[in-house]
C-alpha cells in the first residue's frame, strides 16, 4: 500500500530529532515569519536563527556618520530610503541632524533622487545607496542616469552589499540557511548551489505561507538525511541564473569591495563600490570624507542578536530604553529588523 | 476665469449672504434649515446621542467620495454606533481662499445626497474663509444629534466573553484609497472609498439581533485600533481568525508592496459589531442585505482569556498577537 505522503506542517511538528539551527537571511522572511508564528509550531529542537537580511540593520554606525558629515560640513541633501533616517549614528540620527537644520529627504527610488538633483540644479545631492542585489540595480541606474543627464550635483554614498560572501562568514553560525528568494531573483539559484561544495547548505524560500512552511520542512528533511544540499524552492520566481540584466547593471557600474557589516565586521569582498569610470558620482571620492570609526552604544546587542549568538529578549536595553520610537540599534529602526519584530510580536509572549 | 472663494466671502456682507444663499441654501433647503441665529428643534422625549467631528482629508476629493460625504457619514456613523437614529446635523466650513467655487458645489451637493440617503436634516451652518495657505483647502466639521432606539445600549465596555466579533465588509479601503490618491507610491491600484452613511445597516442589525453589545465604526486607526480599545475597555481578550478577514485583492496588494497591515487602514463605511453568539447569524444574514454592507463576516469572538490583546489565528493555524501599530500614522485621512 502506497504510504501517505506527509504534509510540509506535519514534517516540521514530527520533527524530533537533534537540535537544528536554520538562519533565516532576508528581513521580509524575517517579517513574514513572526507575522505568521512560525516559531510558535516549531518543535523545541529546531531553532529559526533572524541572520543580517534587513539592509537597514547591517549598515555600520560609521555610514551614518558619513552621512551627517556630508549633510552638516558639506550642506548636501541627503536623500534616503526612509527607515534609514532613524538609525543611530556615533553621536545622533540623520532625524537627530535634521532636527538642528540639516537637510535630509526621503526617497521611493534612487531615481527620484536623480530627479530631485535635475529640479534642483544649485543643491548638492547625495543618495544613500543601501542594500543587497535587490536594490543596487536601481542605484546603479540612478548614476547611469545621472551621468546621461550630465548632473553635476548627484553623488550616491555606497553601503551596497552582496549575501554570497556573508554566507561564508556565517557558515559556523546555522546549520543551513533559507535563502532570500528575492536576492536570489536576482543572483540566481546557482550562486547557492555553489555554496554546497564548501559545506554551506540551504534552500532558496518564497514569501508565502506554504512557501515557508515547504522550505522549511524540506530543511529538515535534508538535514536528517545528513548529506550535503541545495534545493530551490522558489522556482516560481528564480531561475538558476538570475536576472542577467539585474546582473549586468550592477557589473556594469559597480565593482567589489571589502566592507563592514553593523555586528560582524568587515567581510572580504563582500560589498560594492563605484568603478573608476563613474568616480564622479562617488561621494566618498567627491568630498574627500575623512574616516569615521562608528561608535555603536555598548549596552546595545544588535551584532549578537544579527549573528543568531543571542535573541533581543537576551539585551539589556531591549523594550526598555530600546524601542520602535526610540532605536538604540538598528535592529530595531526597519519594521524588517529583528527586535522591531520581536517588539511587535513577542513583547507579551503568548504562551 | 473660474469663479472662486474669496475672503469677501466670509467677511459678513453681501457676499457671503450671496454664497450662503447659491451654495449652501440651494443644496440644504429644508424647512428647519435657520435663517435665524440657531435652529429650532421639536424633540420627542427620549435618549439623545450628540457627537461631533472635524474633516480635514487631503485630498479634499478622491475615488469613491468627497470631504462633503465624508463629514455626513463620519457623524451620522458615529451616533448609529450608539444606536441612535440620526437626526439633525449642523456643519461648519473653513474655506480657503481661492478655493474653487465649483467644487464647494460639488462638495455641498454631496452632503445633501448622503444626507438625504442617512435620513438627517441639516438644520444650521457656519462658513468661514481663511487667507491662502492658513488652511488647506476645505475643512468641514459636523456635529449631529439622533434618537437613541428604546432599549439599546451600546458601548465598547460591553463586551463579554464568547461574543461574536463581526466586521461589516472589506477593511482598509478609506486608507488605502487616500494613500493611492497622493500619488507618492507612484502606485496605480483599482481601489475607492467604502465611504458610507450606515445608519440603515444598524437599523437592520437592531432588529434581527436580541442584544448588540458593541457597535463601533472603524475609522482611524482602522479595525485593529478599534479591537484593541474594546479589549481594553472591557476588560476581554479578542482572538481573530486572520483568513476570516476580508480584505480586497488590491488593496492586499498595495499594503504588501508598502508593508502595511490592512487592519489598521482606516475604514469610513465599517462597522464593528460585537453580539452575543446566538445572534450571530441573524446579524450577518440582515447586514448582507444592506446596501453597504453585502461583504459582512464573522472574524473572531471574545475571549476571557488574554485580556487586552487582540490574538490572531494565521493562516498556518499558528497562534501571534495582532502587533499594535506604532511609529507614524498616515495623517489627514478624515
Amino acid at each position: 500500500m502506497e504510504q501517505k505522503r506527509k504534509t510540509a506542517r506535519e514534517i516540521i511538528e514530527g520533527y524530533d530529532g537533534p537540535k537544528l539551527r536554520i538562519m533565516e537571511v532576508c528581513g521580509t522572511h524575517t517579517h513574514e515569519i513572526f507575522r505568521l508564528g512560525v516559531r510558535n509550531i516549531l518543535p523545541e529542537n529546531i531553532e529559526l536563527i533572524s541572520g543580517p537580511g534587513c539592509p537597514v540593520c547591517v549598515t555600520p554606525v560609521g555610514f551614518i556618520d558619513e552621512a551627517i558629515w556630508l549633510a552638516e560640513e558639506k550642506g548636501c541633501v541627503i536623500t534616503t530610503f526612509g527607515d534609514l533616517i532613524r538609525v543611530p549614528g556615533s553621536e545622533k540620527s540623520l532625524a537627530g541632524a535634521r532636527a538642528g537644520g540639516a537637510r535630509v529627504n526621503p526617497v521611493y527610488t534612487p531615481t527620484d533622487a536623480v530627479a530631485y538633483a535635475e529640479e534642483h540644479p544649485d543643491e548638492e545631492v547625495v543618495f544613500l545607496a543601501v542594500g543587497f542585489e535587490t536594490t543596487t540595480p536601481a542605484s546603479c541606474m540612478a548614476v547611469k542616469q545621472a551621468k546621461e543627464k550630465g548632473l553635476k550635483n548627484f553623488s550616491i554614498l555606497t553601503a551596497n552589499k552582496t549575501m554570497t560572501n556573508a554566507y561564508r562568514a556565517l557558515k559556523g553560525s546555522a546549520d543551513a540557511f533559507l535563502y532570500p528568494g528575492h536576492v536570489n531573483a536576482i543572483t540566481g539559484a546557482d550562486s547557492c548551489a555553489a555554496l554546497v561544495d564548501e559545506g554551506i547548505y540551504g534552500v532558496v524560500c518564497g514569501f508565502t505561507a506554504k512557501e515557508i512552511l515547504t522550505a522549511l520542512a524540506v530543511t529538515i528533511t535534508r538535514l536528517q538525511e545528513g548529506k550535503p544540499f541545495f534545493m530551490n524552492c522558489y522556482p516560481r520566481v528564480v531561475t538558476d541564473e538570475g536576472s542577467t540584466a539585474g546582473k549586468r547593471m550592477i557589473e556594469e557600474v559597480m565593482e567589489p569591495c571589502d566592507t563592514e557589516w553593523r555586528g560582524l565586521g568587515v567581510i572580504p569582498q563582500s560589498g560594492l563600490r563605484l568603478r573608476d569610470e563613474y568616480a564622479a558620482y562617488d561621494a566618498r571620492k567627491k568630498f574627500g570624507i575623512p574616516e569615521m570609526k562608528g561608535r555603536s552604544n555598548p549596552a546595545c546587542r544588535c551584532g549578537d542578536v544579527l549573528q543568531g549568538k543571542c535573541t533581543p529578549a537576551d539585551c539589556k536595553v531591549f523594550g526598555k530604553g530600546c524601542t520602535p520610537l526610540h532605536p538604540i540599534g538598528a535592529c530595531m529602526v526597519s519594521d524588517e529588523g529583528t527586535c522591531a519584530a520581536w517588539y511587535a510580536y513577542k513583547r507579551d509572549v503568548i504562551e | 476665469m473660474a469663479k472662486t472663494v474669496t475672503l469677501a466671502h466670509g467677511a459678513g456682507g453681501k457676499q457671503t449672504s450671496e454664497l450662503i444663499h447659491e451654495v449652501f441654501e440651494a443644496h440644504f433647503k429644508n424647512p428647519l434649515f435657520t435663517a435665524d441665529d440657531a435652529a429650532v428643534l421639536d424633540i420627542e422625549p427620549g435618549k439623545l446621542a450628540m457627537s461631533t467631528d472635524g474633516f480635514i482629508v487631503s485630498p479634499y476629493e478622491f475615488p469613491g467620495g468627497n470631504v462633503g460625504k465624508l463629514s455626513i457619514c463620519g457623524t451620522v456613523n458615529d451616533l448609529a454606533c450608539m444606536g441612535a437614529q440620526p437626526l439633525y446635523l449642523t456643519c461648519a466650513f473653513v474655506i480657503e481662499e481661492g478655493f474653487p467655487m465649483d467644487k464647494l458645489e460639488e462638495i455641498a451637493a454631496a452632503m445633501e445626497k448622503t444626507a438625504a440617503e442617512a435620513g438627517v436634516r441639516i438644520v444650521a451652518g457656519d462658513t468661514k474663509v481663511a487667507g491662502k495657505g492658513q488652511v488647506d483647502g476645505v475643512f468641514i466639521t459636523t456635529t449631529g444629534i439622533g434618537r437613541i432606539r428604546e432599549g439599546v445600549k451600546t458601548g465598547g465596555a460591553l463586551a463579554r466573553p464568547g461574543d461574536a466579533v463581526i466586521v461589516t465588509g472589506d477593511v482598509g479601503r478609506h486608507g488605502c484609497t487616500i494613500l493611492l490618491a497622493r500619488n507618492e507610491y507612484g502606485i496605480v491600484a483599482d481601489v475607492d472609498s467604502d465611504c458610507a452613511p450606515l445608519w440603515g445597516a444598524v437599523d437592520s442589525v437592531l432588529a434581527a439581533a436580541s442584544d448588540v453589545h458593541v457597535i463601533r465604526d472603524a475609522t482611524r486607526g482602522g479595525v485593529g485600533t478599534v479591537l484593541y480599545e474594546i479589549a481594553e475597555q472591557s476588560t476581554v481578550g479578542i482572538r481573530i481568525d486572520a483568513p476570516a478577514v476580508p480584505v480586497d485583492p488590491a488593496v492586499k496588494g498595495v499594503c504588501g508592496m508598502l508593508g502595511l497591515e490592512p487592519l489598521y487602514l482606516a475604514c469610513e463605511g465599517r462597522l464593528v459589531i460585537i453580539v452575543p453568539q446566538e445572534d450571530k447569524d441573524a446579524v450577518l444574514a440582515a447586514l448582507r442585505q444592506g446596501k453597504y454592507t453585502k461583504g459582512a463576516a464573522v472574524i473572531g469572538e471574545v475571549t476571557a482569556e488574554n485580556p487586552g490583546k487582540v490574538v490572531m489565528t494565521t493562516e498556518i493555524g499558528a497562534e501571534t498577537l495582532l502587533p499594535q501599530p506604532g511609529g507614524e500614522l498616515l495623517p489627514r485621512i478624515c
